[in-house]
């Protein structure tokens, strides 16, 4: 029975023997391109026939590969023929130290490890404890660098306060341009969005006021961490995160250097310091969005200027400023833990900069919620 | 049959380096079918960086390289994927993708680039582990192994596309002296056994008296290579004191 066509350079024919036997007879070159088409041809020619004995006749191979000695150690196992297994005749000696490395057991033993499927309870149990110790870790962390923090300013000499400055500009300086716009265009969108209701009730010109307060008390600090958190926490994370798959925090460590010591607290002094400053600019850029739509709606500009300033209290810029030194402490020492916390190999390195981001985001609006909460009190 | 068609790799007055920086300039040689040819020198000589020449990670500053009579540096498209095909790599750290098991390592090139059903991918890919003695390992993520077995599995998956030439790029780096010597023997298996060519860049003199047929010595300051023989050779009759004195040490 010819069965394969001339392209290909493999050839194949099945012979009946006396009851049931089956010769199968091989011939050419079975290699990667030619065996997977002789595979799929050969399964569907023994499909549902009764094979009672099986004869494997390499003889007339002129080369095969893995891919071809794959395909007889297959049929020789009754792989097609129902369990019908036969001897290979005639393979070439070099091929048998490679025929022989196949085995049915390492795939049995493949097929049987499925990922082991646990239970929902111990689920839920693993997912709380290593939830407790990843708090218990944050609560020790923040101990550690407070106290680290502290003993550099009782020593200030022993800071390194170059790298403060280094990263006060890639931090803060270089983020400038892309902070300004965000917030810029927030302060757009939400003079746009407050001046038709307001409208409504014939109040207009209070957009100015609600500009300036949702600014600086609310949209100025969230929005300048939150481009902390995004564009500096993750390069901190990363960055802790390399050091310590090529084992420099263990160098550190084994020179009697607090990785602490030396690399967090720079970054939480200086996001201390950066973020209130980034916070003024945001405010800013963000009440100078607002500014061409009210000029749009046909107030100006002096009557604007003097809605905000009258609208706004020292109170409402110290709150925000309180709230962006919080912030910019929660991402540096956040984004430096989970840096830290890094595991094995280059993915570790991926998931911890994606934890470093989302937990300093989660832990910038709760922060937020307990400020809010705080105020409201305060204020009554 | 000449004695180029019998080579399987060769560097034609190969000139390499770095921008303007010449590292190593008229290098010849031939590598013969089923020979461990190993290409040795202090650190800082340029092995690394001939080999990375060598398997066309790097275009040479000029000359060529040959694999199998046809050349790498002129190859493009489908020819040079043909030709990448023809040899695996070993490289120092053994590169496994550390996201996938050892298995799936082994198997990824027969994933990309053939058409097999994947019970055959299956088999061929545990046919390797169980060539370099790592079938048990199969499940298990490269950060569970150790350096040896790493390399091991490294080797797996540069043999699983049947190439006639393997390049190992400091097989023995990390290793402690008996997990080395296991590979030395693997190493030597795979050559008797499956007839394939390895290119071995080694400072370890104690592998390369036990596992290489031929040796190349590269010196950083003639900046090209000062000696082709075999070790032995080498090391009793070399007309360089220093190469007799720097192979000498292997063997005491």
């Amino acid at each position: 029975m010819p069965a394969t066509p001339n392209n290909v350079s493999a050839q194949w024919e099945l012979s009946d023997g006396p009851q049931g036997a089956v010769v199968v007879r091989l011939s050419g070159e079975l290699d990667t391109v030619s065996t997977p088409q002789a595979w799929r041809e050969m399964e569907a020619a023994l499909k549902g026939r009764r094979v009672t004995a099986l004869k494997i006749d390499a003889r007339g191979l002129d080369s095969c590969d893995s891919a071809g000695l794959a395909l007889l150690y297959h049929l020789s196992n009754g792989g097609l023929t129902s369990g019908v297994g036969g001897e290979v005749e005639g393979l070439h000696p070099q091929l048998q130290h490679l025929f022989r490395s196949f085995s049915m057991e390492d795939f049995r033993a493949l097929e049987e490890h499925e990922p082991a499927c646990s239970n929902v309870v111990e689920d839920i149990g693993v997912a709380t404890e290593a939830w407790l110790i990843d708090l218990r870790q944050q609560v020790e962390f923040i101990g550690e660098v407070a106290f680290d923090i502290a003993a550099s300013l009782l020593r200030p000499k022993r800071m390194r306060w170059r790298e403060v400055l280094r990263l006060f500009e890639i931090a803060g300086v270089n983020a400038l341009p892309i902070v300004s716009l965000l917030t810029f265009l927030v302060g757009m969108v939400i003079a746009f969005e407050s001046a038709q209701p307001l409208a409504q009730l014939g109040a207009q010109v209070f957009v100015a006021n609600l500009l300036g307060l949702v600014m600086c008390r609310e949209l100025g600090p969230v929005m300048a961490a939150i481009m902390l958190a995004g564009r500096s926490g993750s390069a901190f994370a990363a960055e802790l995160g390399t050091m310590k798959v090529n084992e420099e925090l263990n160098a550190l460590q084994t020179m009697g250097l607090s990785p602490v010591q030396f690399l967090v607290v720079q970054r939480v002094v200086a996001g201390i310091l950066l973020t209130p400053v980034l916070t003024v600019y945001a405010m800013y850029a963000g009440l100078i969005g607002g500014i061409p739509v009210l000029l749009g709606l046909g107030f100006p500009l002096r009557m604007v200027l003097r809605q905000v300033q009258s609208g706004l209290h020292f109170g409402d810029l110290a709150e925000g400023l309180c709230k962006s030194i919080v912030f910019g402490a929660i991402v540096a020492s956040v984004s430096c833990l989970r840096g830290l916390q890094t595991g094995e190999g280059p993915r570790a390195v991926g998931e911890s900069t994606t934890r470093s981001v989302v937990s300093s985001i989660l832990l910038i609006i709760l922060a937020d919620a307990v400020f809010a909460a705080l105020t409201y009190t305060l204020r009554k | 049959m000449s004695a180029s068609a019998k080579s399987m790799v060769t560097a034609r007055e190969l000139k390499i380096g770095y921008g303007e920086r010449v590292v190593l300039e008229r290098v010849n040689f031939d590598v013969h079918r089923g020979e461990v040819f190993a290409i040795l020198g202090s650190s800082g000589s340029g092995k690394s960086t001939l080999l990375k020449h060598l398997i066309g990670l790097y275009p040479p500053m000029s000359g060529d390289v040959l694999i199998s009579g046809e050349s790498l540096v002129q190859a493009e498209g489908d020819q040079r994927l043909r030709l990448l095909q023809r040899f695996g790599v070993l490289y120092q750290g053994a590169a496994l993708f550390g996201s996938l098991s050892t298995v799936e390592n082994v198997r990824l090139p027969l994933d990309e680039f053939t058409d097999l059903p994947p019970m055959a991918k299956d088999l061929i890919a545990l046919s390797k582990l169980r060539l370099v003695g790592l079938e048990a390992a199969a499940t298990k993520l490269p950060a569970d192994l150790s350096g040896g077995m790493q390399k091991r599995a490294g080797i797996a998956r540069a043999i699983v596309m049947d190439p006639c030439v393997l390049f190992l790029d400091e097989p023995s780096a990390g290793l402690d002296p008996i997990t080395s010597a296991g590979l030395d023997a693997l190493i030597r298996e795979l050559a008797q056994g499956l007839g394939i060519t390895f290119v071995m860049v080694t400072h370890e003199l104690a592998s390369i008296f036990s596992v290489a047929d031929r040796v190349v010595v590269l010196d950083p300051r003639a900046r090209g290579i000062v000696a082709e023989g075999t070790p032995a050779d080498l090391r009793d009759h070399s007309p360089l004191p220093w190469v007799r004195q720097f192979l000498n040490r292997g063997t005491q």
